[in-house]
């Protein structure tokens, strides 16, 4: 025959049991259930603000390097635009360099012609000087009908053409 | 009771063997099955847990102890967080022990010593968390607020928790099996009645109907309660700092 207790009742053995039980369930549902969720959950956790961070990281490593390329953009900018007012300059330096250089040349070249034809002019000037008188000679001679000293009379005859001078014969 | 000819009997845990003389009940037996079967729940779930791709259990595992402690942490602030897997206890052993009923076994909450060990721990659980946050001395001197005169009062409202925890989860769960029983009864009468001896059809299928409250609602109804219940009392008597 089978054995009840009563249908309220309190059984002291019961509790006990009772109280055991739960304290080992509560044990086993703090540790596997919790206990393994919650870490997973915090590791997630932790797992994403380590994302977050590393983006934010990466972010103003870009940030960074975008500025000194933009740095160095503009630095180039910069420089290209001094190479080539430097390059602008040195062409203008080199340019009124040749300019100049050949203008000298050419004044150059124009004095020397002007003294060559100085030269020639004083050249010819002697040879019409020495032409003229042994023209002179002959015609005194002729005039005179004797011979002249050439010797005695050379003076005489040179004094002569200087007289007649430049102004006679360059007629200017 | 007698009904007709039959004597109807509503019986108490049957006693399923003695060890050195401690009477192992029904009660106590269906408690390691209902301990077994959340134990084995418990590991199936965080079996094999992943931080990165969660299966299905383990999102249904991080559910319940994430609205387990959002719930903890709602009605009793986030210093009692620590409350929340035995809460979760009190809860799962509740509803299971109810819900057992629905194999025809007799439902664990169904036994007054289950549900006064539940409220007596709670019981403990409020003087304790009462003496952390007023100190021994607080804690006595708190009987006679606001005045000396309301202490007897003061002590007896203090004990009327337990009891009258322990009372409504078992009279709800035990109410249950009395009525399932009498309409058992009453159902077999019927079908006697109309000349079906041999077979009593009306048994089939009517106390499952019941059952869906009896069993299903009020085993969920009476373990939220309880635990509410818990929660509330343990965290006003310890509560959130200001």
């Amino acid at each position: 025959m089978n054995e009840y207790l009563s249908f309220l009742s309190i059984d002291y053995g019961t509790i006990i049991l009772v109280l055991i039980n739960t304290l080992i369930l509560f044990l086993v549902i703090k540790h596997f259930l919790f206990g393994r969720v919650n870490k997973i959950i915090e590791e997630r956790q932790a797992d994403v603000s380590n994302t977050y961070a590393e983006a934010d990281k990466s972010m103003a490593h870009a940030k960074e390097l975008e500025t000194n390329y933009n740095e160095l953009l503009s630095n180039a900018r910069d420089e290209s635009a001094e190479i080539v007012k430097n390059a602008t300059q040195k062409a203008q330096v080199r340019s009124d360099e040749i300019i100049s250089n050949a203008k000298a040349e050419a004044s150059g070249i124009i004095s020397r012609a002007n003294d060559d034809i100085e030269r020639e002019k004083q050249r010819a000037m002697s040879e019409m000087k020495n032409e003229i008188s042994g023209i002179a000679m002959m015609m005194a001679e002729k005039i005179i009908q004797k011979e002249i000293n050439q010797k005695d009379h050379e003076a005489l005859i040179n004094d002569f053409i200087e007289n007649v001078g430049d102004d006679v014969w360059q007629q200017k | 009771m007698s009904l007709g000819s039959k004597e109807v009997v509503v019986n108490g845990p049957k006693v399923s063997f003695e060890i050195f003389g401690l009477k192992i009940t029904e009660t106590v037996v269906l408690s390691w099955v209902v301990m077994a079967f959340i134990i084995g729940l418990v590991l199936f779930l965080t079996h094999n847990m992943s931080k990165t791709n969660p299966s299905k259990k383990q999102i249904l595992a991080e559910w319940i102890v994430q609205t387990m402690n959002g719930m903890v942490k709602d009605s009793m602030g986030s210093r009692n967080l620590v409350y929340a897997p035995y809460m979760a206890t009190i809860f799962s052993f509740s509803i299971c022990g109810s819900l057992i009923s629905v194999l025809g076994l007799r439902p664990v909450t169904g036994d007054f010593s289950v549900t006064l060990t539940w409220a007596l721990m709670t019981f403990f659980m409020i003087q304790y968390a009462k003496i952390r946050n007023d100190g021994v001395l607080g804690y006595i001197v708190g009987f006679s607020k606001p005045i000396a005169l309301l202490t007897p009062i003061n002590v007896l409202s203090e004990l009327a928790t337990p009891v009258s925890m322990s009372i409504r989860h078992f009279g709800n769960v035990a109410s249950g099996i009395v009525i399932t029983q009498l309409l058992y009864y009453a159902l077999t009468a019927l079908s006697n009645a109309v000349g079906l001896h041999t077979f009593p059809l009306f048994t089939i299928g009517i106390p499952a109907v019941l059952s869906v409250y009896f069993d299903l609602f009020t085993g969920f109804m009476q373990a939220f309660i309880f635990t509410m219940l818990t929660m509330a009392n343990v965290g006003a008597a310890y509560p959130e700092e200001e």
